[in-house]
């Protein structure tokens, strides 16, 4: 009887894993088919007979697309400006405000803090008509100040959102003692607040990142004229569309390149990711 | 608690030490460059106008969102509703019934594309994640790894998976073609996305994939809400396994199951980049999104038409708002 129930469990957890595993495998599979087949020669990926792994393995097509794809490396440079702009310009302007929002009482922040929240709710796309005029009139289209700006106007009513409920919660007698060894409020935010709130900071800042990093529709619009300011995401869909009949290797090696860093960064900070992505699930 | 600690508006602060300081910056930003695009976007939606001949703007009323209605490439039947002129009792009374009657059968135009899209993929990303959710919290030690390695998708853009999963369904070297004649045999294989009836589900297989990682670590959170003197009581009680889930988790879970569902709906509802990358709305408008369509006649038919497009924008939001207003009201005895 014992040694049925035994095989019993032991089968179940058994076929729980190999779920586990073949879901897994599934989420990375065609991440890790790009890094192989960026790794495999020309006739290799032509070939009738697909392979997983290279049977030769060269670094060719990282060579070919360094000398050719120009615009890569410009795009690449574009989006890591923008979207750690983006963060810096987000993370100030918001904190301070939720600072603001949660610490002191005037006149107006009710309103001030129901009209963000209230954008929250609207969809971003809803915007696209009027930031494309408002940065045309500026002379804002086709560059990062343009899209930086933007993106953090649209990240903005988030940040506050979750950096009033992280600042709420610092004990006011810690705003007290700065206050009585002769801070400014100023000071109070920089000395206590900040570093309080470091691991909401840092959770909000990479959600606000990955909205950066990510983002297309605005990214899109707001450069189409020329390639100045032009980010990753378009940038690659717009290489890809030259490219595609030409070399898939080539493609491959900057596809991989320009998901790697994300999931590098991911890895190395997943829970700071993993809580800034689920505070943000309040927006739609 | 948090009412009694702020401190009262009798302290001045005059000068830059104090809060209209503070939130200065985040408004000066914010009003110009989200708020004021977005009211403005309200305010073109009324008006005819082409962004290349601004000279040419005029009030339209309720024009642009008639022409909604009776634009066969969004409603998916033509001349319903006629953009100006009186509206006739016909276009009043019977509109209703032929939307019913167009949903029913499933007529072609963007409004409908992304509702189909939205029904596609609402169900699976509601259960699927809640499954791997389930079964990644039961992996005991193991289980972090499992979440992490399920998550890796949702931190690459859709941008980059689209042009991914363009390779996967390619008909020649593409991953699904091979595997289906690896299984069945044969040089037999599908023309995924050039393919009236497979490109939409296509686009949902994938979209579906992208999304299990960030809604299976929103079931996670509400699984570590449930308190674990329940699940015991439970347990002491005989309910185990599949009964233990169905009768205690499920029921507490509700709430997170909702969230997953409504967040999945709205983004649903907005899908964009995957039909822009990978079919362009095509073959013949099978994929055409509203997001879709409102960006071609916005920037890409060439009139530059802000105000007919900023009423689609408008109407979507509508949409979407009353969606949300909906899902609220049928679930707030259930939750």
């Amino acid at each position: 009887m014992m040694t049925a129930d035994k095989a019993k469990r032991w089968g179940n957890s058994a076929s729980l894993y190999l779920v586990l595993i073949v879901v897994s495998v599934m989420s990375v599979l065609p991440f890790v088919w790009i890094i192989l087949s960026s790794l495999k020669p020309h006739d290799e990926l032509y070939s009738k007979h697909l392979t997983f792994f290279p049977q030769h393995y060269t670094l060719e097509n990282y060579l070919k697309m360094f000398e050719r794809m120009v615009g890569f490396g410009f795009y690449y440079r574009n989006s890591i400006l923008v979207s750690f702009g983006t963060v810096i310009l987000t993370l100030f302007a918001g904190s301070l405000a939720a600072y603001a929002l949660s610490r002191f009482r005037f006149k107006g922040d009710q309103v001030i803090f129901l009209v963000f929240l209230g954008t929250i709710m609207v969809p971003g796309e809803v915007g696209l008509i009027g930031q494309y005029e408002l940065l045309s009139a500026y002379k804002l289209l086709n560059t990062l100040t343009g899209l930086t700006l933007s993106y953090t106007a649209f990240n903005l009513a988030l940040t506050i959102f979750i950096m009033r409920g992280v600042f709420a919660s610092v004990p006011q007698e810690m705003l007290d003692a700065a206050r009585v060894d002769g801070c400014s409020w100023w000071e109070t935010f920089w000395r206590i607040m900040v570093p309080m709130g470091a691991s909401g900071l840092a959770a909000a800042g990479t959600l606000v990142f990955l909205n950066a990093w990510n983002e297309f529709i605005f990214a899109l619009t707001m450069n189409n004229w020329t390639d100045e300011a032009r980010t990753l995401t378009v940038g690659i869909q717009l290489l890809q569309g030259q490219w595609q009949h030409w070399d898939y290797g080539v493609l491959f090696s900057s596809v991989m390149l320009s998901f790697l860093p994300v999931i590098i960064l991911f890895l190395l900070l997943q829970k700071t990711f993993m809580r800034g992505l689920t505070a943000g699930a309040v927006k739609g | 608690m948090v009412e009694e600690q702020r401190i009262s508006g009798r302290h001045a602060w005059r000068g830059l030490d104090g809060p209209y300081a503070f939130v200065i910056p985040a408004i000066i930003i914010f009003g110009m460059f989200a708020l004021y695009p977005i009211l403005r976007s309200f305010y073109l939606s009324f008006f005819h106008y082409e962004f290349l001949r601004p000279e040419e703007m005029r009030w339209l009323g309720l024009g642009n969102y008639r022409e909604i209605l009776g634009d066969e490439r969004i409603m998916g039947w033509p001349g319903l509703v006629r953009p100006e002129g009186p509206l006739s009792v016909w276009e009043i009374v019977f509109y209703p019934f032929v939307v019913l009657w167009l949903t029913v059968n499933s007529p072609g135009g963007a409004f409908w594309n992304t509702i189909r899209f939205t029904l596609m993929y609402v169900p699976p990303a509601i259960i699927l994640p809640l499954i791997l959710a389930v079964l990644v919290e039961r992996a005991g030690r193991l289980s972090t790894l499992f979440r992490t390695l399920n998550f890796i998708p949702i931190v690459v853009s859709v941008a980059v998976i689209s042009i991914i999963w363009m390779w996967i369904y390619h008909p020649e070297y593409g991953v699904a073609n091979t595997l289906l004649r690896a299984f069945l045999g044969g040089e037999a294989g599908y023309t995924w996305l050039s393919d009236r009836s497979l490109a939409m589900p296509a686009i949902v297989i994938m979209a579906v994939w992208h999304g299990l990682g960030f809604n299976m670590l929103l079931y996670l959170v509400g699984l570590q809400r449930i308190p674990t003197e329940i699940a015991e009581a439970a347990r002491v009680d005989g309910a185990t396994g599949f009964k233990a889930f169905t009768t205690i988790t499920l029921p507490l879970l509700k709430p997170t199951i909702f969230l997953v569902g409504l967040l999945a709906a709205i983004g649903a509802l907005k899908v964009f980049g995957q039909m822009f990358i990978m079919t362009q709305g095509g073959p013949g408008d099978s994929t055409l999104s509203v997001v879709l369509y409102l960006y071609n006649v916005a920037f890409s038919y060439g009139r530059f038409r802000f105000g007919y497009a900023s009423a689609i924008a408008w109407s979507l939001a509508a949409f979407i708002f009353l969606v949300t207003l909906v899902a609220f009201r049928l679930t707030r005895e259930r939750r």
